[in-house]
């Protein structure tokens, strides 16, 4: 038993390591910065596709495509400030908390060394398809020509955000090494003001890093592939990673994974935050910009961020919500009901550290089954709900911290199934619950019983 | 003037029980000042608490906290789970008093 202890506390300790590695916590702090950014796309979307639609469109209560067009502009011009700019400002993001965490002493250079390297890597002529009304247009094809001085959301939207990743930690990484050798500040005399030696301190460093950045981009031009480092690192990095991580089944273990550890007392995001929420927001993101356009959903974009966060996570990991009502419903050991009484208000909003803690769920044998159970369970229902058409699919990011019912419904572009859906989810986990809940009642009071013993005796 | 240094990880759940810290300390005419700091943050005020109290999720970071007070009067404690999760402020405080009077 000493043993078996150990060694989870071990994988606890590596697993909790893992999870505060300094890059992928930068990565996850990036995104926290911009997450309220992504949550107005999503509502912008929202009012462009039922609202606005609802009152101006064909079909509306006032039909006017005029009207319609001016007022879907004001969705339009949002998203072009959030999404379609996403990977310029998760690179800056990134590059910023990367220096604070690596307690570099000059994050806003590296917002500007981030930003700056992605768009050093971007081609620098956009593919446009010649208008039907040139003179270089044929009939039954298509044809592009280059065409300089643009950057295409393709490169700067949610398509680039992974490339956005890997440039914001690369760029930040090399400025902050080359910041680092003394040999390469310049010395200033006394009497020059130290302000005017520290502008000079970032000098070089960034003439280095974004010349070093210069020359990959045009060695990548210059081959015969005409290729670029974002066309690259989607062919053969975020593709793979993508399939991987979207994979029903691996995100089922993924996750199971990640709430076992919980029932340990380490946080699941720790693991599940860096390993596969990025990738996750990312193709919920594409959702939201496909849904905007008014385009369908592909099949391989059903499995995002939402299906975890709105049905798989109900009142937080394992879906304690749950458990509370199961021990409303049944609970006769007073701690644990006293303890429910109080989690159920941040329950609501799906913050549940006092159930997992207090009630508590760690280490606690019977409860940890449902608890991982559930979260598998979430997953798989609500995605193959998708899959065969019972409820929408995901396409705009709420909250983590949204209550359900409302979080189903706007999940989905007001899908009022997918409200229904949490319902019944919500009910089939108490039921999950109730039987594990009786047991470590149980345990729990024999654990009382026993202590109590221990310090009479 | 003491001050009590929290540190979790996102500071959901410790927002939540600092509130209940401060009202209880209040009651109790305490000089301190209680303040929340999320880990990446944490590690640049270690010099002003009087003691750091770490949330159990970040239990493991301990020894780190350790290191940074390294050769200062300032104990490190992690807050157990149980009173953790159902935010017992008088019981954590108690053990505050006991450790810096």
């Amino acid at each position: 038993m000493a043993d078996a202890t150990g060694y989870l506390d071990r994988f606890a300790d590596v697993s909790a390591r893992i999870g505060n590695q300094v890059h992928l916590r930068s990565l996850r702090d990036g995104f926290a910065t911009i997450m309220p950014l992504f949550i107005l796309a999503g509502v912008a979307a929202l009012f462009n596709n039922v609202v606005f639609t609802w009152i101006w469109g064909p079909s509306g209560l006032m039909p006017s495509a005029d009207v319609l067009g001016w007022a879907q502009y004001w969705g339009g011009a949002l998203s072009n400030g959030t999404l379609n700019i996403s990977a310029i400002l998760l690179c800056g993001m990134i590059g910023y908390c990367l220096a604070q965490n690596k307690r570099f002493d000059n994050p806003i250079a590296c917002v500007v060394i981030a930003v700056s390297a992605l768009a050093v890597l971007m081609p620098q002529t956009v593919a446009a398809a010649v208008a039907p009304a040139s003179q270089l247009f044929e009939e039954g094809k298509s044809i592009t020509t280059p065409v300089s001085g643009a950057f295409t959301t393709g490169y700067t939207g949610t398509a680039g955000l992974f490339s956005a990743i890997i440039v914001g930690l690369l760029a930040t990484t090399v400025f902050i090494k080359i910041s680092g050798v003394d040999r390469l500040r310049i010395k200033m005399p006394e009497g020059v003001p130290p302000a005017v030696g520290k502008s000079f301190d970032v000098l070089i460093p960034m003439i280095l890093s974004l010349g070093a950045f210069g020359l990959v981009a045009m060695i990548l031009f210059a081959i015969p592939a005409h290729t670029d480092l974002t066309a690259i690192i989607n062919e053969f990095i975020q593709t793979p990673l993508r399939a991987l991580t979207t994979n029903v089944w691996g995100l089922v273990i993924i996750y199971s994974i990640g709430t076992f550890l919980f029932t340990l007392g380490i946080h699941q995001t720790t693991i599940n935050g860096v390993l596969v929420e990025p990738i996750l927001t990312i193709v919920l993101l594409n959702n939201t910009a496909l849904y905007n356009a008014g385009k369908a959903i592909p099949m391989a974009n059903f499995m995002n961020m939402d299906i975890i966060n709105v049905f798989a996570l109900m009142g937080g990991s394992g879906c304690t919500l749950a458990l509370l009502i199961a021990t409303f419903i049944m609970g006769r050991y007073r701690p644990s009901k006293e303890v429910a009484k109080m989690a159920v208000l941040p329950g609501l909003f799906n913050i549940n550290e006092p159930v997992i803690y207090g009630y508590p769920i760690v280490f606690n044998i019977p409860l940890m089954i449902p608890f991982v159970l559930n979260t598998a369970l979430g997953i798989v229902i609500s995605y193959f709900a998708t899959v065969i058409g019972l409820i929408s699919p995901c396409v705009i990011q709420v909250p983590w911290t949204c209550p359900i019912v409302f979080s189903g419904a706007l999940a989905t572009g007001g899908d009022l199934r997918a409200s229904v859906l949490q319902v019944l989810l919500l009910a089939l986990y108490t039921v999950i619950y109730l039987p594990f809940m009786k047991a470590s009642e149980k345990s729990l009071q024999k654990q009382a019983e026993l202590a109590e013993q221990a310090e009479q005796g | 003037m003491k001050k009590i240094l929290l540190c979790c990880n996102a500071g959901m759940s410790t927002s939540l029980l600092v509130q209940k810290m401060q009202k209880e300390a209040a009651s109790r005419d305490l000089d301190v000042d209680i303040e929340a700091r999320p880990l990446n943050e944490a590690m640049d005020h270690v010099d002003e608490a009087a003691i750091i109290l770490l949330g159990p999720q970040i239990g493991y970071t301990k020894a780190d906290f350790e290191r940074a007070v390294e050769g200062r009067d300032i104990p490190v404690e992690v807050i157990p789970m149980i009173e953790y999760g159902r935010m017992n402020a008088a019981k954590i405080l108690d053990d505050v008093q006991a450790k810096i009077g």
